[in-house]
C-alpha cells in the first residue's frame, strides 16, 4: 500500500512528458543515421529524398510500406499473445515461412477451382493451420521435454526456411516446370483467382485487404487477452504456473495453445504475402520479417495498440530502407544501422522512462 | 550500543516510523514487536541503511551512525539476517561467504577456517562445502547468521528470524542469539510471538501503527499488557486459543476453564472424508520422502499433523493438492479415488486446499483479489468464453465482506494486501463452497498476526461445524493443540504416533516430533 501512494503523485507528472522521450530519441537516432550516410559518400539530400520516395512517394509505395506493415503486425500479434503465457516466441520467420509454404501448396493445387469468395481462403486457412502446427511443436516439446521455447522456435524457423529452399528447387514439389536453364528456383504463380483483392486496384497500390484481417485479428487479440477466460488463463499461467496450475488450470495446455496461436498468426501472415503481395514462392521470400515482427512485439510490451503502431513505423522504415539502398545507393549496412539505431533508441528510452517511475 | 532519537518515515500519505527513540544497550536483546504493518521491518531497515529516514537521528557505540546504504552499516559493525535470505542457492556455503571480497584470490582456505571457528564457537553447525540449495530452511538461515558473525558485528538485526522455523530449531536460534551478547554484541530481534520474547528479551519495545507503543523490561513487563499495547485491544477478545498459539496464557485458562475451541462438535460424523492408503512419494534424487502414510480423516474433525519442518509434510501437501504423483499408495475423498488427479478434478471432488506457499502457488499475486478468488471456477464467471467481471467482482465483494478481508477493492492487485488478507483471499476461495469434503491447510498461520491468526482458525472450525474433514499441517504445536481434534506426528515420512490434541500431550508430542517413540510396556 504505502509503495502506491508514494508513488502516485510524481508518476503524474513524469507521465505527461513520457511520449516526448522516444520522440526526442527518434529525432536523435535519425541525426546519427544521417551522419552515417554522409560518411558513406553519398548525398544526404538525395537519400533524404530517397527514403521518402519509398515510404509515400507514389501509391504504390504507400501501398508496399502498408502491406509490410500487415505482416510484421500478425506476428507482433502472436508474440504478445505468446507473451502473455510468459512465453518468447522468436519463431516468426519459420511460421511465416510454412504459412507461404502451405498458402502456395493450396492455392496452386486446389483454391483455383474454387468460387471467388472461397479460392483465397483456402490459402489463409492452410497458411494459418501449418503456421499453428510449427508453433505448437515448440510448445509440445517445451511441456513435454522441457526444451525452452527460445531455442525450439528458433531452430523450427531454421528447419521451416530450408523447406522453403527444398519446395522450390525440387520439381516434385513446388517449383515451377523447368523449360530452360534459366528457369527460376520458384514457384508458378498462384492463379489469379486465389490472390486477395486489392483495396485500391486502379492507384497501383499493392495494398490488399490483408489490411482488415490485421485490423480484425488485432482487435479479436485484445479481446481475448482482455477480457476473454483464454485472457486470464494466459496470464496466470505466465504469471504463475504452478498457483494457476492449482486452481484448476490445465498450465501445458495452455502453453501449447498460446505457441500453436502465435504459430498460426504468423502463418497467416506467411499466406497473406503469398496470395497477397509475392503470388508465387521463392526463397527467402519471409526477408526477415519474422524477425523484425520479434522486434515489433518487444517494443508493444504486451499492448496490442503498439503492435499496430510499432508495425506501421517499422514497415515504413523498411520501405524507406529499401529505397535508399536501391536508389541513392546507400549501403545495405548503413542502413540497417539506421534502422538498428531507431529501435534502440526506442526501446532504451521506454526503459528508462521505467526507471525513472520505478525510482519515484 | 544503539540510540534512535525521534525516527520518523512516510511513504506517501502513510507514516511507517512516527517520531520513534529507543535504545539498545551493549550485550542486550533487544525485541521488538508488532502486528504486521507496525513499522518492525522498516525500522529494522532504516536501522542497516536500507531506507534513509526522513527525520531523527541515531547513535551506534556513540558515534553518530547515518547510514546511507548497507554497506556503511556493515562497515559500521551492524549486521542484518532479512526476512527473506541473501544467500545464492547455486553456490556453496563457502562461495558464498567469499562473495563481497575484492581480492584477485580468493581465500578459500582462510574462509573456511573461519567459518569452522564461528560454527564452533556459536554452536551453529555450518558445512562450508554444501550447496546452499540442499538445505533446509533453518540451515539457510545459520548460513546468513554466520555471515553476519564472520564480521564481528557489535549489532545483529534479525528480522523474523523464528518465522520460517520448526520449534526445534527456534529453541537453537534463541540460544545462538544468548550466545552473541555474551560476547558484548546486542541483538535486536523482531517477533510476534510472545513465548519467544519471554525466553530470550532482555527488553521489548512494542510498535504499532509506526509508534513505540511503549518499551519495558521482560522482568517487569506483564505479557498480557504487551499484547493489549500491540494489537490495541483485549486479547480476551480474540480468543484463548489464539493467545494460546502466541504463547500466552490467559486468567481464565490458568484458572482451568476449558478451552473453547478443544471441544469438537461434529454435525456430520463417521464418514470418511479424506483416506490415504499407504501413500508413499520417492524425490527426483531418489530420497524417500514418504513411507507408506495411512491416515483417515473423518467429516467433521480437524485431525494435525505435527512434525519439525521437512520430514515429508510438504510432499504429502502436495500430492493432496495434485502438484505431485505418488510413487505408491492411493488417495480417496469421500469414498472417491483421486490418486494423481490433476487439480481440477481433485477440486471438483470437493478438496480445498490452503497450500503452505501462499506466494509459490496460493496467490497470483499481479493479479487482482477478483480474479484470484474466481480463477478456479472461471466457467461460472463467463460467458461464451468472455469473463462476466461484474459478477466477478460483486463474488469478490461478497466474500471480502464475509472473511473481513481489508483491501482497496476488488481489483485492487493480491500484492497490495498484507500477507493475513491475502491469506483470508486464499481461504475465502477455497472455504466458500457448500460442497466442500475436505480442506487441507498447511502452514495456514504462518507469518500472519493475531488478529488474522483468529480468523484463520475461526474459518477452520466452521468449515469443521459444516462437515468438513480438515487436515491442518503445522510446526507450530499450541497451534495443533489449540485447534486440532488428535495429532498424528510425522518423521522422516512416516507416521510415527498419534494423540489426542491435549495439552497435556505436548511433551509426548515433542518427543515424537524429535523422532523418539516410547517403548511398548
Amino acid at each position: 500500500m504505502s509503495d502506491i501512494v508514494a508513488q502516485t503523485a510524481p508518476r503524474r507528472r513524469r507521465l505527461r512528458l513520457a511520449p516526448l522521450i522516444p520522440a526526442a530519441a527518434a529525432a536523435g537516432a535519425v541525426a546519427v543515421a544521417l551522419l552515417l550516410v554522409a560518411a558513406t559518400g553519398r548525398p544526404v539530400g538525395i537519400a533524404i529524398a530517397a527514403f521518402w520516395d519509398g515510404i509515400a512517394g507514389s501509391a504504390f509505395a504507400f501501398g508496399a510500406s502498408f502491406d509490410r506493415a500487415i505482416t510484421l503486425a500478425f506476428v507482433g500479434l502472436g508474440f504478445i499473445l505468446a507473451g502473455r503465457a510468459g512465453l518468447t516466441n522468436v519463431g516468426g520467420e519459420g511460421q511465416l515461412a510454412v504459412g507461404g509454404i502451405a498458402a502456395t501448396a493450396l492455392a496452386l493445387h486446389g483454391a483455383g477451382d474454387l468460387p471467388r469468395m472461397l479460392a483465397p481462403a483456402l490459402p489463409l486457412v492452410g497458411g494459418a493451420m501449418a503456421g499453428a502446427v510449427w508453433g505448437g511443436v515448440a510448445g509440445i516439446l517445451k511441456v513435454r521435454r522441457g526444451t525452452n521455447e527460445v531455442i525450439s522456435t528458433l531452430l523450427l524457423s531454421f528447419v521451416a526456411l530450408q523447406l522453403v529452399y527444398w519446395c522450390v528447387q525440387s520439381t516434385q514439389l513446388l517449383r515451377k516446370p523447368q523449360t530452360s536453364d534459366s528457369t527460376l528456383p520458384e514457384s508458378l504463380d498462384v492463379p489469379d483467382i486465389t490472390q486477395l483483392p486489392l483495396l485500391f486496384p486502379d492507384t497501383g497500390s499493392p495494398l490488399h485487404i490483408g489490411l482488415f484481417l490485421v485490423l480484425i485479428a488485432a482487435a479479436a487479440v485484445a479481446v481475448v487477452l482482455t477480457h476473454s477466460t483464454l485472457g486470464l488463463r494466459l496470464r496466470a499461467v505466465g504469471l504463475n504456473a504452478l498457483a494457476a496450475r492449482r486452481a484448476g488450470i490445465n498450465d501445458r495446455g495452455i502453453v501449447v495453445l498460446a505457441l500453436t496461436l502465435a504459430g498460426a498468426l504468423a502463418g497467416l501472415a506467411g499466406a497473406i504475402m503469398i496470395v497477397g503481395e509475392q503470388y508465387n514462392l521463392k526463397t527467402d521470400f519471409t526477408s526477415g520479417y519474422g524477425f523484425d515482427g520479434i522486434v515489433v512485439g518487444l517494443l508493444a510490451r504486451g499492448s496490442v495498440g503498439g503492435v499496430l503502431v510499432f508495425a506501421t513505423l517499422l514497415g515504413f522504415l523498411r520501405s524507406g530502407g529499401i529505397s535508399m539502398e536501391i536508389t541513392a545507393g546507400v549501403p545495405a549496412a548503413a542502413v540497417l544501422i539506421c534502422q538498428g539505431l531507431i529501435v534502440i533508441t526506442i526501446a532504451g528510452s521506454a526503459i528508462l522512462g521505467d526507471r525513472a517511475r520505478g525510482s519515484a | 550500543m544503539l540510540e534512535i532519537a525521534g525516527i520518523s518515515k512516510r511513504f506517501g500519505a502513510l507514516a511507517a516510523l512516527d517520531d520513534i527513540s529507543l535504545s539498545v544497550a551493549d550485550g542486550e536483546i533487544h525485541c521488538l514487536l508488532g502486528e504486521n504493518g507496525a513499522g518492525k521491518s522498516t525500522l529494522c531497515n532504516v536501522i542497516f541503511g536500507v531506507i534513509r529516514p526522513d527525520a531523527g537521528t541515531m547513535q551506534l557505540a556513540g558515534q553518530a551512525f547515518n547510514p546511507s546504504r548497507p554497506a556503511d552499516s556493515l562497515r559500521a559493525g551492524v549486521g542484518m539476517v532479512h526476512q527473506h535470505f541473501s544467500v545464492i542457492e547455486t553456490l556453496t556455503v563457502l562461495e558464498n561467504m567469499m562473495l563481497g571480497h575484492a581480492g584477485t584470490r580468493l581465500p578459500r582456505v582462510a574462509t573456511a577456517r573461519r567459518i569452522r571457528e564461528i560454527s564452533e564457537e556459536y554452536d551453529l553447525s555450518v558445512e562450508s562445502d554444501r550447496l546452499v540449495g540442499t538445505m533446509s530452511v533453518g540451515e539457510r538461515q545459520r548460513v546468513e547468521i554466520v555471515k553476519c558473525l564472520m564480521l564481528a558485528p557489535k549489532l545483529l538485526v534479525l528480522d523474523e528470524p523464528t518465522a520460517v522455523l520448526p520449534p526445534a530449531e527456534v529453541d537453537s536460534l534463541l540460544a545462538v542469539c544468548r550466545k552473541v551478547t555474551q560476547r558484548g554484541c546486542a541483538v535486536i530481534l523482531v517477533t510476534h510471538k510472545l513465548a519467544e520474547i519471554r525466553e530470550v528479551a532482555d527488553r521489548v519495545t512494542v510498535l504499532r501503527g509506526g509508534r513505540a507503543v511503549t518499551t519495558a523490561r521482560l522482568a517487569e513487563a506483564d505479557l498480557g499488557a504487551l499484547v493489549r499495547a500491540m494489537v490495541g485491544r483485549d486479547v480476551a477478545a480474540l480468543g484463548t486459543t489464539t493467545g494460546a498459539a502466541h504463547g500466552v496464557e490467559t486468567a481464565a485458562e490458568a484458572a482451568g476453564m476449558t478451552r473453547t475451541g478443544a471441544a469438537p462438535t461434529p454435525i456430520v460424523a463417521a464418514e470418511d472424508a479424506l483416506t490415504l492408503d499407504a501413500v508413499s512419494y520417492v524425490d527426483e534424487a531418489g530420497r524417500r520422502r514418504l513411507d507408506e502414510i495411512t491416515i483417515v480423516i473423518r467429516r467433521g474433525e480437524i485431525v494435525g499433523l505435527a512434525g519439525v519442518e521437512g520430514n515429508g509434510q510438504s510432499e504429502l501437501g502436495a500430492i493432496l493438492a495434485g502438484l505431485a504423483l505418488p510413487s505408491a499408495g492411493r488417495v480417496f475423498v469421500d469414498g472417491k479415488e483421486i490418486t494423481g488427479r490433476p487439480p481440477a478434478v481433485i477440486t471438483a471432488a470437493g478438496v480445498g486446499v490452503v497450500p503452505e506457499d501462499r506466494h509459490a502457488v496460493g496467490c497470483i499475486e499481479a493479479l487482482s483479489v477478483a480474479e484470484n478468488v474466481c480463477l478456479s471456477a472461471l466457467g461460472a464467471f463467463s460467458r461464451f468464453g468472455m469473463l462476466r467481471r461484474r459478477q466477478m467482482a460483486a463474488r469478490a465483494v461478497d466474500l471480502m465482506r464475509s472473511f473481513d478481508v481489508r483491501a482497496a477493492g476488488p481489483d485492487a492487485p493480491m500484492r497490495s494486501l498484507s500477507g493475513g488478507n491475502q491469506q483470508k483471499v486464499v481461504l475465502a476461495r477455497e472455504l466458500s463452497r457448500d460442497d466442500l469434503v475436505f480442506l487441507l491447510a498447511a502452514q495456514p498461520t504462518r507469518g500472519l498476526d493475531v488478529g488474522a491468526v483468529a480468523a484463520v482458525y475461526d474459518r477452520i472450525r466452521t468449515a469443521r461445524a459444516i462437515g468438513t474433514g480438515v487436515l491442518l499441517i503445522s510446526s507450530e504445536l499450541d497451534e495443533l493443540l489449540s485447534v486440532a481434534d488428535r495429532i498424528l506426528v510425522i518423521y522422516r515420512g512416516r507416521i510415527i504416533g498419534e494423540r489426542k490434541a491435549d495439552p497435556a500431550a505436548r511433551e509426548a508430542i515433542g518427543a515424537l516430533m524429535s523422532g523418539h517413540v516410547p517403548v511398548a510396556p
